[in-house]
């Protein structure tokens, strides 16, 4: 219900939030949001889609070309069209603050098989021309999938592990790691969660401290967290009529929802009536103090919501893949 | 499709089962849905005595059925409507045993309602009185409340008082000032997470379990919510804890009277008005209005 106690919202404080008892109700320190990366993190990217890759890895490319930091981006494709970037990133390559290096130079060997040592060097080498040319801070994202193709699971946990030597103890560099989650198998996925202290999520888009509005890709639609109530009816309003006029299928994360108010049942409702025929407002992982409503009240009587996955208790979800 | 609403004054066993076995049979010939709700050893007694109708009736433990008046109200319109098409032929008997003065007037409250919340139903309720252990204010209720009266003979009551003029009777009998000892939180802001804060950590030291006090959260903020958008200011919460049970009282200096009937009749969707009131009637033991000329008082109350 309520927040902790927290002190002065420090820079990359982390956030734990408490239930109605005050007790911890699940801290995850092993998730940041986007916009709180920060020098010294290896974080990475299990994606779904190429939609949800793009709306984060284009905050992460952004946030370092709208400041004096260093964007690295190891990838085969054309610097126009990497999320991020803007229209023209002419002048970012020009002055050296985007730096886009295809594969085979900068993590390939001669044979094009991929070569975890020439990546650490390549790391080494950018971080050491960012701060040579007094750049804040250097970025390093890339695109692990093809990797996994072509060389399997232990090389690429023996190059996340340079790669963590590399950035971990930098106050200067941090990486972004993507990896397609469908090209992975669960197990792989686990693994490679092991290498990395943070998984990178989206930003917020909105929180005030009680209620925390996420976009969520797969599947597609937001994460409600924290408390609703009249206060923030129009806020949540306006996010409900964006993902539903986006497409259909809109399903909400309740997982992190701690306080659901009467009325927020008719915001809801009003909501899931501009859906397509047939559609519904998909509650996901609803917490027992909603359920318990949703019971005694019936779901008859909210026409336009159904009722999504069920909820894992929180001090089993942690052993659910991200 | 008008209700049937009587209640059936009887002495005995024998007396009970040629009332009620009569009355589901003729239901059963008219293509009715037969349902009985009726205490343990009634229910035990009825089927036995229906037992060529195996299948045909449904029984329901009435000390289950019979545990929160607005609860039970929901039950039985849920029922009906599930039967439907079907019209629903109920053998209803309500469970007196334990009840305070308090909590038997909600009840008899309820039978009153019963005629409201059924009216278009088309449904017969036969609700069984037993002469011999019931209080003779209960036994005295039923000509309130029903309709009909089979009393020996059947016959309309001319004590019968319609639900809305029974519930504004109800609404006026009560006044319980609060003890000097309640704690106030004002409301000062449309947020608000500060009296969600207040009403759970009360109800929590009070010993509420948490399915309880998350209930009485609910309510205490959607009867806070109403106070805002129809009252005017100051507001306030106060809450107090009255042997074990919780009581939060959300206070406003305005005149919204509600309707008596508002919150009892239940919704047919959540964008029906009076969704609100009736889901806090629903979370909440009882719920008591009061309008004087220092404003307009809600009392929520709940124990374990």
């Amino acid at each position: 219900m309520r927040w902790a106690s927290h002190p002065a919202p420090a820079a990359y404080a982390e956030a734990i939030r408490t239930d109605l008892d005050g007790q911890a109700m699940r801290s995850w320190f092993d998730t940041r949001c986007v916009g709180d990366v920060r020098p010294g993190d290896h974080a990475w990217l299990p994606y779904s889609g190429a939609d949800e890759r793009d709306h984060i890895v284009g905050r992460f490319v952004a946030a370092a070309l709208a400041t004096r930091e260093k964007l690295v981006y190891i990838t085969d494709a054309d610097p126009d069209a990497l999320p991020g970037v803007g229209a023209d990133p002419g002048a970012h390559l020009a002055s050296g603050q985007l730096s886009v290096l295809p594969r085979a130079h900068a993590c390939l060997d001669g044979y094009g098989a991929f070569d975890p040592a020439r990546l650490a060097a390549t790391i080494e080498r950018e971080v050491a021309a960012g701060v040579a040319a007094d750049f804040r801070a250097v970025r390093i994202t890339l695109d692990y999938t093809p990797m996994l193709r072509e060389g399997g699971l232990p090389g690429l946990l023996g190059c996340e592990d340079e790669v963590e030597h590399t950035v971990a103890p930098s106050t200067m560099s941090m990486a972004v790691c993507q990896i397609d989650r469908r090209a992975c198998p669960p197990a792989d996925l686990a693994a490679l969660a092991g290498t990395h202290d943070l998984r990178v999520e989206p930003d917020a888009l909105y929180d005030d401290g009680t209620l925390r509005i996420v976009p969520t890709f797969a599947p597609r639609g937001l994460r409600v967290e924290g408390e609703v109530d009249a206060a923030r009816h129009a806020l949540l309003g306006d996010h409900l009529a964006r993902a539903v006029a986006a497409g259909h299928g809109v399903r909400l994360d309740c997982a992190r929802l701690d306080f659901l108010d009467l009325a927020g049942f008719n915001l809801l409702i009003r909501h899931a009536e501009a859906l397509r025929p047939g559609e519904a407002l998909i509650l996901d992982d609803l917490p027992p103090s909603v359920e318990n409503v949703i019971d005694m009240v019936g779901w008859h009587r909210l026409p336009g919501l159904r009722r999504g996955r069920v909820r894992v208790p929180l001090d089993q979800a942690g052993e659910v893949l991200p | 499709m008008t209700l049937t609403h009587r209640a059936f004054l009887y002495t005995g066993r024998e007396e009970f089962l040629a009332g009620t076995t009569a009355f589901l049979r003729d239901g059963l010939e008219r293509g009715a849905a037969a349902v009985a709700v009726a205490r343990p050893e009634n229910v035990a007694a009825l089927r036995a005595a229906l037992a060529e109708h195996d299948g045909a009736v449904e029984f329901y433990d009435a000390t289950e059925f019979y545990r929160h008046p607005v609860r039970t109200l929901k039950s039985y319109l849920d029922l009906v409507e599930r039967l439907a098409p079907q019209r629903v032929h109920a053998v209803a008997e309500p469970v007196w045993d334990g009840h305070d003065a308090e909590r038997r007037a909600e009840w008899i409250r309820y039978e009153s309602l019963i005629n409201e919340v059924f009216a278009d139903t088309g449904a017969s309720a036969l609700c069984p009185y037993d002469r011999r252990t019931l209080p003779a204010e209960v036994l005295a209720s039923t000509r309130v409340t029903h309709p009909v009266v089979i009393d020996g003979a059947e016959r309309r009551s001319p004590d019968y008082v319609a639900p809305r003029a029974f519930g504004e009777r109800r609404e006026r009998a009560r006044r319980v000032e609060r003890p000097p000892g309640a704690e106030y939180l004002p409301i000062v802001s449309d947020d608000l997470r500060p009296l969600r804060s207040f009403v759970a950590a009360r109800a929590r030291a009070g010993g509420l379990p948490e399915t309880a006090v998350r209930n009485l959260v609910t309510a205490a903020n959607e009867v806070a919510a109403n106070a805002l958008a129809h009252g005017s200011p100051p507001m306030g919460a106060w809450v107090w804890n009255d042997d074990g049970e919780i009581n939060c009282e959300i206070g406003d200096n305005g005149h919204w009277r509600p309707d008596p009937l508002t919150g009892f009749v239940p919704p047919k969707s959540a964008l029906d008005t009076g969704f609100g009131l009736w889901t806090v009637r629903l979370l909440v033991d009882y719920v008591e209005m009061r309008g004087g000329w220092d404003g307009t008082f809600v009392r929520l109350r709940i124990c374990r």
